[in-house]
């Protein structure tokens, strides 16, 4: 392929991420270093929203937790995703049904899903859950003030929406490891776990690593969730990178957009460092192919 | 490859789909609630089509002026348009709109407590020139003195006020019977009720106040202030009063309260206390009166009929009650695109005489002599209790510092914070905002 | 590990594809096959839960909907569905959810594509720089790009406007979206492109002619993919609209803090939303599976 070409072909979508991202993010940046409302003139204060940012302890906490929450649900949507991937996977004609049931919950705007969650935990909603679980335990939780029963119903809700899309990518790549290798182990008397183990998981390593890294994208920026199932996130240590970011910027006429912005900018800096491993695999990939 | 059980499933999944699209016949065909009243309004057709939006949250007190507005006022070109929102949807769209050269809204609804801000930054239109002119054609001489003092800023009135909200305490008249109990005028007496009803076994948490750490905990903060005699900020010496003992006897009232109110209230705003009320959970609730009609509606809870009214008790005795005046209004965008003159006749149409007779007994209407203690179930504890209520602080920093305040004022009340450090760093917030307005 | 340990042989009819089970299958089906069988129907159960339980919420009457402790047994009556439609511009919002939706997936995919196929075509840095900036992009906390939209589709004039809604996510789909398509066009032999254009055909013509129509499936992938994040999208839909170009997330969003009988009617709109879209997963999860599976996620 002639450069020319190259550019001629990837010029729409470079023009449209240019103006459409790439602008709006260095407005994100010129306003971090400013004082600034919505609709007025900022004024140029250097550094002072960076210092204010992390010299507040919110910060902290909301990192702290975004990042917990980011290792727990990946983990589990990785776990989970690979065992119900591989038991959907082995059936047979019911296999497009159980498929579409399992599929609901990843259709489900956010916040609308979050919300008929949070109406299972609910005392005031009549929330079926909390009723089971204390009329069973003869205990009452409190799953909105509660810090840890809290981080339960969010945990629960984020893997409950993300695990459909972690299980259907891993199906994908099931259905591309070649019979015959898994034939092999077997013949070669390798135990059921042992064939999983040591065959099948090295050879869709990638479609994993796949898996990882969008959901730890989506994981970090956790916030539609969080408006309904933790009403008091900020005084229980459960709020988000981005709810805090919302607080600060957004709620209540709070009017701080360039500290907002701030936090915004120390919030990509924290994803590249995490995606960094990716990020290198994928700029060595790009120059081979 | 066909698959039998699928094409069930599906046809399945689309026939109910459809069966819930049929609901839609009709739609759009109820814009205006039965509430709403058909009244004058005249203003002359502008030149060209024209749509006014309203921003106003939704709730049974005032669904009924905006109604009558978007009812009465879309004619000669001019479609009024209201879309349902929430009162947070309501505070964060109003800081939107009000922002920059141009605003998507044309009338807002406002209120007491946040017009000095938006007054003193020019953001809302001063109204008195329309107010002369339009006086006779609405009877607008009929609103309220008080109240338009409260939605007045620097002599100028920046809200046309509809309607007053104060605290109303709602309690059930059959559990309060049963144990011989009297609606409780004092906070040691609230105790002393909701102890009772404890011991009796049957409501576990017998008292719900709107206390949602995001936003209604700084209203109940003040109100209990407020009922010990004490603003936030001395006006004429421009000092913070939270250094006061008051201060921390306010916090200390509050948190009294904990034993006896359910371990999540901090996550409770109004509808959800309504909802512990519909339900059965709590006894006793206190909140504006504008929440009052739903709780007296058969078809929300069974226990509709149960419900007695009484005013708010005072924190430690005296007159003035743990409460808060708020008066309701509409005001008109200094961006707003459309003819201010023809949005004044809108909403000055809207809290007509005939319209505000329409909205009682759900809203208590700013104009004299509409409500009376027969009005409603509650009428009469709210006339008592629109009379004693703290006076309100109309200053610029006043919202400003309640807002600013706010998550201290919630990590005091959840035990996070001890009372002494949590007054002292309000102390220090609020001096720092004043510093602003010294100068 | 029980579980995994014991159908671990399930993997092996997969590649059947519906081939109906054999007869030497069936001695197996046994203890593990109804053990795997109960814990998806579980697992199925659990999530649907939530959305079945609302859809009790709205369909019992209204001073039942949420008591506490819940009632199982009511009388269902479909109120909050006529009053949602007929007290509220539910209709529109749903036309505005769609007409994004719509118009942000055609675009993406007319973008997307060309930029897609170049980038699988043309190894250089420019590629891998580009590619490792959509991943960047791809993980952008919203806020970044969306405050500043706020103020840009102010100053543009079309704040408030499904187009708007529409390009702002044709922009932050883009990154996924060209990613997904390139790893499908790698999977495509390059030698058919050199085919293609011995025949005289010109590159645009290679990729509308030869390239586009083997990439159905993987276009349909990504076309599904991009039209649901759109369907969902609630962020910046609350940010650039106000009451023209509203959209259900929205409208549900700025309902939850409602009392009775709104609140019902809110679960209600969701559930009008759902629906749908569960039909739409009956009928696309055959497509995902199989566009997936064509390679576009060696990661």
């Amino acid at each position: 392929m002639r450069r020319r070409e190259f550019l001629g072909l990837i010029a729409p979508s470079v023009l449209v991420m240019g103006g459409l991202l790439v602008l709006p993010l260095y407005r994100t940046v010129e306003w971090s270093l400013q004082r600034v409302n919505y609709g007025e003139a900022g004024t140029f204060v250097g550094l002072d929203n960076y210092s204010a940012a992390l010299s507040d302890p919110r910060l902290g906490r909301a990192v702290l937790f975004t990042v917990g929450l980011t290792a727990v649900v990946v983990a589990t949507l990785i776990v989970g995703g690979y065992l119900l991937a591989v038991m959907v996977n082995g059936l047979g004609r019911s296999k497009p049904f159980v498929l579409g049931f399992l599929l609901i919950s990843y259709v489900v705007p956010n916040i609308v899903g979050a919300t008929m969650f949070s109406w299972l935990f609910d005392a005031n909603f009549g929330g079926v859950v909390n009723h089971l679980v204390s009329t069973l335990t003869g205990h009452e939780v409190l799953w909105f003030i509660d810090p840890w029963p809290n981080r339960l119903v969010i945990a629960l809700d984020t893997i409950w929406f993300m695990l459909p899309f972690s299980m259907l990518v891993i199906i994908a790549g099931l259905q591309g490891v070649p019979a015959e290798v898994i034939e092999a182990s077997r013949i070669d008397g390798a135990s059921t776990f042992r064939t999983h183990w040591s065959v099948i998981i090295p050879s869709i390593r990638g479609v994993l690593g796949f898996v990882a890294i969008i959901s730890i994208m989506d994981v970090l920026r956790t916030f539609d969730q969080l408006v309904p199932l933790s009403p008091q996130a900020t005084q229980i240590g459960n709020e988000s990178i981005m709810l805090y970011i919302y607080n600060v910027a957004f709620q209540d006429g709070g009017q701080q957009l360039g500290l907002g912005s701030a936090i915004n900018v120390l919030l990509i800096l924290l994803i590249v460092i995490l995606l960094y491993p990716f990020i290198r695999g994928i700029a060595k990939e790009a120059r081979q192919a | 490859m066909p698959q039998p059980r699928t094409t069930v499933v599906r046809a399945l999944a689309t026939t109910i789909s459809a069966a819930l699209l049929l609901t839609a016949c009709g739609a759009g065909s109820r814009t205006s609630s039965s509430t709403a009243a058909q009244v004058d309004c005249d203003f002359p057709a502008p030149s060209k089509a024209t749509s006014v939006n309203v921003l106003a949250y939704n709730s049974s007190a005032i669904d009924p002026f905006t109604n009558t507005m978007v009812k009465s006022c879309s004619k000669n070109q001019v479609t009024v348009k209201h879309e349902p929102i929430d009162f947070a949807g309501q505070v964060q769209k109003t800081t939107a709109t009000l922002a920059g050269d141009t605003g998507t809204y044309d009338v807002v609804e406002t209120y007491g407590f946040i017009i000095p801000k938006y007054a003193g930054e020019q953001k809302l239109r001063p109204l008195d020139e329309y107010v002369a002119e339009f006086d006779q054609e609405y009877g607008l001489s009929d609103i309220n003195k008080a109240m338009r003092q409260a939605m007045s800023y620097d002599g100028k009135l920046y809200g046309l006020p509809m309607q007053a909200q104060m605290y109303v305490m709602a309690y059930r008249k059959d559990v309060f019977e049963s144990l011989g109990l009297k609606p409780p005028t004092t906070f040691a007496e609230l105790r002393d009720v909701a102890g009772k009803i404890q011991q009796a076994g049957q409501i576990k948490y017998p008292v719900a106040l709107p206390l949602l750490a995001s936003s209604d905990i700084a209203t109940a903060y003040d109100s209990a202030l407020g009922s010990l005699g004490v603003d936030y900020v001395d006006a004429t010496t421009m000092t913070p009063n939270f250094d006061k003992p008051e201060a921390a006897k306010a916090f200390d009232e509050l948190r009294s309260l904990a034993p006896f109110m359910d371990p999540q209230v901090t996550t409770f705003d109004q509808p959800r206390v309504q909802q512990q009320m519909y339900n059965g959970s709590a006894a006793v609730a206190i909140m504006f009166s504008g929440r009052m009609n739903d709780l007296t509606q058969a078809s929300n809870s069974k226990f509709s009929q149960q419900f007695g009214f009484a005013p708010p008790p005072s924190v430690a005795g005296g007159d003035v009650l743990y409460n808060t005046l708020s008066v309701d209004g509409w005001s008109i965008p200094t961006n707003a695109a459309a003819d201010p003159k023809m949005l004044f006749e809108m909403i000055a149409s809207s809290v007509s005489a005939d319209a505000s007779k329409a909205s009682v007994p759900a809203a208590y209407p700013a104009r004299d002599g509409i409500v009376t203690p027969g009005s409603s179930p509650y009428a009469e504890a709210a006339q008592v209790s629109i009379g004693k209520a703290p006076p309100a602080e109309p200053h610029p920093w006043t919202s400003r510092i309640s807002n600013d305040t706010r998550t201290v004022v919630a990590d005091v009340v959840l035990g996070n914070t001890p009372v002494a450090e949590g007054t002292a760093q309000m102390q220090q917030i609020a001096a720092k905002i004043l510093a602003e307005y010294k100068k | 590990m029980t579980t995994l340990q014991e159908h671990g042989s399930a993997l092996e009819p997969s590649r059947s594809d519906g081939e109906p089970p054999s007869a030497k299958r069936r001695p197996r089906k046994s203890a593990h096959t109804y053990l795997v069988g109960g814990v998806l129907v579980l697992v199925c159960w659990a999530m649907v839960s939530p959305v079945l339980w609302t859809a009790m919420a709205v369909t019992k009457p209204t001073d039942v909907a949420f008591l506490n402790p819940p009632v199982f047994t009511y009388e269902p009556t479909m109120t909050a569905f006529v009053d949602l439609w007929q007290t509220t511009l539910f209709a529109d919002y749903l036309v505005n959810t769609l007409v994004v939706a719509v118009l942000s997936t055609i675009a993406a995919l007319v973008i997307g594509l060309p930029a897609a196929y170049a980038l699988s075509r043309f190894p250089s840095w420019v590629s891998a720089v580009l590619l490792v900036l959509a991943l960047v992009f791809r993980a952008l906390p919203r806020f970044a790009v969306v405050l500043p939209m706020y103020d840009l589709s102010r100053a543009l004039g079309v704040y408030d406007t499904t187009f708007a809604v529409a390009a702002a996510l044709v922009a932050i789909n883009q990154p996924f979206s060209i990613w997904l398509l390139r790893n499908f066009f790698a999977e495509i032999p390059k030698e058919l492109d050199e085919a293609a254009m011995l025949d005289g055909c010109s590159r645009l013509a290679t990729l509308r002619r030869v390239m586009i129509p083997l990439m159905g499936p993987g276009i349909l992938t990504a076309g599904i993919f991009v039209f649901l994040f759109a369907f969902q999208e609630y962020l910046t839909a609350n940010i650039l609209t106000d009451v023209s170009a509203r959209t259900v997330p929205v409208f549900i969003a700025t309902q939850l803090g409602q009392t009775l009988p709104m609140l019902q009617q809110a679960g209600a709109a969701a559930m009008l939303l759902t629906l749908p879209v569960v039909a739409f997963a009956f009928i696309a999860q055959r497509y995902l599976v199989a566009g997936l599976n064509s390679g576009s996620v060696k990661g």
